[in-house]
């Protein structure tokens, strides 16, 4: 038998079959095709404006975010707040533990240093010859110092601040000395009576003198121990500072020189040393 | 520098510190003026290329049931009474009141102004000029910030007479 040659009608057939048989699934090709291509053209675009935001975020975050997470830390604080005391209680436990045996170690130090020299043949004869004041007295006295942090000369009625010394960085002393003037007024109408003048406010470690003139006060605040030795000293210079301003009242009217009197006055106590 | 003392007086709710607030941003907190009455404020002014410290006490209410103690208007050299347009209880009594921050302060003179401009219609603020028994030298908005630098300029000018 002549074996049969190829059938181009029958080829096309079948090429005509498939045709039929595989249309869906190269339509679902096509389109998935178009899909990924698209997609992979997507992704060339998008790429590097999503790089440049991933930067942005990167490097502005808290500018971004800030706010956000501050906002949202305080709240989970705020509702949390057994939790935060519990897991940070063991912590600042151990650091305020720390930090009073080093502050007790020093103190050890200090008072065992200067009981020792008030024990020496010479702080004995002085002891022989001192006044009121006991060991302890002057025990503390060395150990917490009293040191002058801020002096303020003070229009009394106004408020306006003539002169003034300082050791921190109070930002407006004449605000402060405004309010100061006012917080004087307040209680001195509210608890004193007539013609008794408010004289100390004490404020954790400080102590706020104030001692009243005929149209000026000089308000000083003193950090350490204020025994009355160091009281009446202060209030000497005080006295004495007072003096010498409304003895020539043109002090009044140049800061910069008041400025100049007041630390010469206190330096020759040398309690601003 | 020339430092001057302030005063800034009115009513309750007037806006005396909220005029503050657009003059001065160096200011004690809010608690001051509840607790004692008063909350003072400091600021420089240049008037005529000299320059004024003006230490601007907000004294809190001046009627007579306020407790304010009266050494808060001692040593001022210049006073701002300051009422709201919006509510004539600020400006009914307004000589009255003026004669009482007056007779505290020493004061001849007293600066009057109207405050919250921004809720009246010009018609309206016509008609309070005629309502309000003295000369009002100034009308105000602090939220819109509407002549409040004037103002501290005037009573800069009154705090040097």
């Amino acid at each position: 038998m002549e074996k049969p040659t190829v059938d181009n009608k029958h080829d096309n057939r079948f090429e005509l079959l498939k045709e039929l048989l595989l249309y869906d699934d190269r339509q679902d090709f096509n389109v998935l095709k178009d899909e990924i291509l698209e997609r992979e053209k997507f992704k060339r675009k998008v790429e590097p404006l999503v790089d440049e935001k991933i930067d942005d975020l990167k490097n502005n975050f808290s500018v971004h975010f800030g706010d956000k997470v501050t906002e949202s830390i305080k709240v989970q604080i705020r509702e949390s707040q057994d939790e935060v005391v519990e897991a940070l209680y063991p912590i600042i436990g151990k650091l305020i533990k720390k930090f009073i045996v080093a502050e007790i170690t020093k103190l050890t130090e200090n008072i065992n240093q200067t009981i020792n020299d008030k024990f020496s043949i010479s702080q004995i004869i002085k002891r022989l010859f001192k006044g009121k004041r006991t060991d302890a007295d002057d025990v503390l006295q060395e150990v917490f110092e009293p040191i002058i942090e801020e002096v303020f000369v003070i229009e009394k009625d106004s408020g306006l601040l003539k002169g003034s010394f300082s050791r921190g960085s109070i930002a407006d002393k004449d605000m402060v000395s405004g309010m100061l003037t006012a917080i004087k007024s307040f209680a001195e109408d509210a608890f004193s009576k007539e013609g008794q003048d408010l004289e100390d406010i004490k404020f954790e470690t400080f102590q706020l003198s104030i001692q009243n003139f005929k149209t000026i006060y000089i308000a000083t605040a003193t950090s350490g121990i204020v025994n009355s030795d160091f009281k009446e000293e202060l209030y000497d210079y005080n006295n004495t500072l007072a003096e010498r301003i409304l003895l020539d009242r043109s002090f009044l009217e140049d800061e910069e020189r008041l400025n100049h009197l007041i630390v010469d006055t206190f330096i020759k106590t040398k309690k601003l040393d | 520098m020339i430092a001057k003392k302030v005063l800034l007086v009115g009513n309750f709710g007037v806006g005396k510190t909220s005029l503050i607030r657009r003059f001065v941003l160096n200011e004690f907190s809010e608690a001051y003026i509840s607790t004692i009455g008063v909350r003072v404020s400091t600021k420089i002014v240049e008037l005529n290329t000299e320059k004024i410290k003006l230490l601007i006490w907000d004294v809190a209410g001046t009627r007579d049931d306020e407790k304010v103690p009266k050494a808060y208007f001692l040593g001022a050299s210049a006073a701002m009474y300051v009422f709201d347009v919006s509510r004539e209880e600020t400006y009914l009594n307004i000589e009255k009141q003026i004669a009482v921050v007056q007779q505290l302060s020493g004061l001849k003179e007293i600066m009057i102004v109207g405050n919250k401009k921004d809720l009246l219609s010009l018609h309206q603020l016509e008609a309070l000029k005629n309502k309000v028994n003295i000369p009002i030298n100034l009308i105000t908005s602090a939220k819109e910030n509407e002549n409040v630098e004037d103002a501290f300029t005037i009573l800069a000018e009154q705090s040097l007479k």
